[in-house]
């Protein structure tokens, strides 16, 4: 008791009360507060300026590819020219002249043109691509020989550009693609309501081209779906049964966390490395075809399994123990445990993880180039061992070519390789909101 | 027995009581005076368990249990049987290896990596510890109850339908239908629960919640039902509702229960045994234990001096 009463005599209060010091402190406190609430939003708002200016410069350089300038021509099919014995063998009517056509209706639609260089200049108007729209027309159809048909056909590239403002009319000649005359005939044309512009159903549905105008994103679309779908079939079960093995059943020892620190350094191997092995093992070694789908997916799937696999695995050390403890205490084997409860309540990761990957897989280019998937490929791929492209590959390959009319679809096969990104990225969010579950 | 006799030989942690022996050790002495002549045995002796070890009519019977977390020895040489159509209860401190203890009749510390369990734990004439035995029939006859309500996140149905599917206790939807609604009546959540089956266990109460994982664990007809700590997580009402119910199950399962509450342990229990840093110290009739311990330290915790 005698103790306890000394205690307390001899206890000096602070010169402050506590309070008084907090009152103190708290400007600074509060102003650290704001400080660092400011540095979050200057980033974040540098973040979203600089996807806006990337957004708005891909569009505003894209946005024109998704129309294309047609000319109209009034083509007689002149049966002397196409089929003079009158055979209607289909081999006749396929190798005859609709170049020669496509020229003279050129020809009469401007007769007062006449010089040889001129007249090469006046050929120019149209693309290459007529001749064949042309005899795709008979070839459905050998009835139409004899008649004078309507057929919209594509301007060429310049002439596509020049109508898109791309190209200076009052430039001196020789400083731009199109030539005094060929303007001349283009206003004229305008006048007469020949010529206009359309949606390009062409940049939609065509394989690559060498023109401009004939080249589409449907090759590079197709070869991207058929790679990811082997990445997919492949990488994700992989990666799935990797992670459930190692998370699940594998003992904690030297050898599974060799394992380990190996996956995590994989994830960070530089993807071209892959493309290399992927040329050295499975092209030399393996003599699968170049430039295909499958050995596309294959590589990537190496590239991809390391992220799959972590995304995989965190997801299922997330998952309560007390939910495996409970499905054990009946009396589930650790399978079943695995197969009815954690598996499903991780599947939402999982289902991230993968699609982080598959959208990580869509826009690689690197290890593709290795193994030869950079072709120019101009037919639209129809199985996984066809010689196809991907779309950043095309991407790519377009940006490379010097013609002016690429500019426009680079932009637009970017577009739409942005488009594929977050469409898949929404699936996932959308996989996430559906599948997760609260415990 | 040649284990046997090497684990005997192990050192119980003096440090731990001999600290405890400074700080109480007035304490002690004037205990000592009061006991003299009285058959209370002191509680320096924790080398052999007091009381009645074997019960009339065991399903489980324990002999010389030892546990080991690495190097850590936790539960020291327990001697115990779990009789049939009774419950017992294990009181103790935390630590005191009660729940390790009860986690080796299910075998449910084969999920602990580190844990390493010696002994005999005999049922139906097999050594439920050799590890020729499987687990999953094993759980299936000794079933468990966790202290955190564990439902899956799955429908309330699907909670109790999950046992009876994977052991093939039913042929069709019409019997799991069946064993759903026994289960869930046994456990007297069917008045609550029967209209919305199809609704997620999870969103269920902690009481009800804790109630379904008992439905879950009856639903594939155990003979031991193993009950940790079940109603720490409850307030008093649900808590009212368990104790009830495991006064029901009595008739039909053996059931092993740790808890926390000495009360709970007087209300639900007809054994209790007594558990302090890894040694079994006394075990009895659960009247016996509480109004008339013979070990100090039992005297010392239900009384409430410590734990």
């Amino acid at each position: 008791m005698n103790s306890s009463a000394t205690t307390i005599d001899n206890f000096t209060p602070p010169p402050k009360r506590t309070i008084d010091r907090v009152r103190q402190g708290l400007a600074k406190r509060k102003a650290a507060e704001k400080r660092f609430k400011a540095y979050g939003l200057i980033a974040i708002i540098l973040g979203l300026s600089f996807l806006a200016i990337l957004f708005t410069s891909i569009i505003s350089k894209g946005y024109s590819a998704f129309q294309i300038t047609y000319v109209k021509l009034e083509v007689f099919l002149d049966p002397a020219e196409l089929d003079p014995s009158n055979t209607g063998d289909p081999e006749v009517l396929s190798g005859a002249n609709y170049g020669g056509l496509v020229k003279s209706t050129l020809r009469s639609m401007f007769p007062d043109v006449t010089s040889r260089s001129d007249k090469r200049a006046l050929y120019g108007l149209v693309s290459t691509g007529a001749d064949y729209q042309l005899r795709r027309m008979v070839m459905n159809d050998p009835s139409l020989i004899g008649t004078t048909v309507t057929l919209w056909a594509p301007a060429d590239d310049d002439i596509d550009t020049f109508m898109k403002g791309h190209i200076d009319r009052d430039a001196s000649e020789s400083d731009r693609r199109l030539k005094d005359n060929q303007i001349t005939w283009v206003d004229q044309l305008v006048a007469e309501q020949l010529i206009e512009k359309r949606f390009n159903t062409t940049f939609f549905t065509a394989g690559d081209s060498r023109d401009p105008e004939l080249a589409g994103i449907w090759g590079a679309a197709v070869g991207s779906f058929f790679t990811l779908l082997v990445t997919l079939a492949l990488s994700f079960p992989i990666a799935v049964a990797a992670a459930v093995y190692l998370e699940e059943f594998a003992p904690r020892n030297r050898y599974t966390d060799i394992i380990e620190v190996n996956i995590n350094n994989l994830a960070a191997v530089p993807s071209i490395v892959f493309g290399l092995l992927g040329l050295a093992v499975f092209i030399n070694f393996f003599g699968l075809p170049r430039s295909a789908p499958l050995v596309g997916g294959l590589v990537l799937s190496l590239m991809t399994l390391p992220t799959i696999i972590i995304a995989s695995r965190a997801a299922l050390k997330s998952v309560p123990p007390s939910i495996r403890e409970a499905a054990l205490g009946v009396g589930a084997s650790p399978m079943q445990t695995m197969l009815y409860h954690v598996l499903p309540l991780a599947m939402p990761g999982i289902l991230t993880g993968t699609i982080i990957g598959m959208a990580q897989a869509l826009g690689e280019t690197a290890p593709l180039l290795m193994i030869g998937m950079v072709a120019f490929i101009v037919d639209i791929p129809t199985g996984v061992f066809d010689p196809s492209t991907v779309l950043p590959v095309q991407i790519y390959l377009w940006a490379d070519s010097p013609e002016r009319a690429f500019v426009e679809k680079t932009s637009a096969a970017i577009m739409v390789l942005l488009a594929f990104l977050i469409t898949m990225n929404a699936l996932a969010v959308i996989l996430r909101k559906r599948f997760e579950r609260r415990w | 027995m040649g284990t046997v006799m090497e684990l005997q030989t192990i050192e119980k942690p003096k440090t731990l009581m001999k600290t405890y022996n400074d700080t109480h050790a007035e304490q002690t002495v004037t205990r000592e005076n009061n006991s003299l002549g009285s058959a209370t045995v002191h509680r320096d002796d924790r080398s052999k368990t007091v009381g009645e070890i074997e019960a009339k009519n065991p399903r489980m019977v324990c002999r010389d249990v030892n546990v080991y977390y690495g190097d850590k020895h936790a539960i020291r040489d327990v001697n115990l049987d779990i009789g049939k159509n009774e419950v017992i209860a294990m009181i103790g401190p935390s630590g005191c290896g009660k729940s390790t203890f009860l986690r080796c009749l299910n075998r449910m510390n084969d999920t602990i990596d580190s844990c390493r369990v010696t002994g005999e734990i005999m049922m139906d004439g097999e050594d439920i510890n050799d590890h020729k035995i499987d687990v999953v029939p094993l759980r299936a006859q000794v079933g468990m109850v966790f202290q955190k309500p564990n439902p899956f996140p799955k429908t309330i149905w699907e909670n109790i339908a999950f046992g009876p599917r994977i052991h093939g206790l039913a042929n069709d939807k019409e019997e799991l239908d069946e064993i759903v609604e026994t289960s869930l009546k046994r456990a007297g959540l069917w008045e609550e629960v029967k209209d919305r089956l199809d609704q997620p266990g999870t969103g269920l109460s902690g009481g009800q919640q804790q109630r379904l994982c008992i439905a879950r664990t009856i639903a594939v007809h155990p003979e031991v039902i193993l009950m940790d700590e079940p109603c720490s997580a409850l307030d008093p009402i649900a808590t009212a509702k368990i104790e009830e119910l495991i006064d029901e199950l009595r008739e039909q399962f053996s059931i092993a229960i740790v808890t926390h509450s000495m009360q709970q342990a007087a209300r639900v229990s007809q054994r209790t045994a007594y558990f302090h840093l890894g040694d079994l110290i006394e075990v009895g009739d659960t009247t016996q234990i509480f109004t008339n311990p013979k070990h100090q330290l039992t005297e010392d915790y239900i009384t409430g001096r410590f734990g």
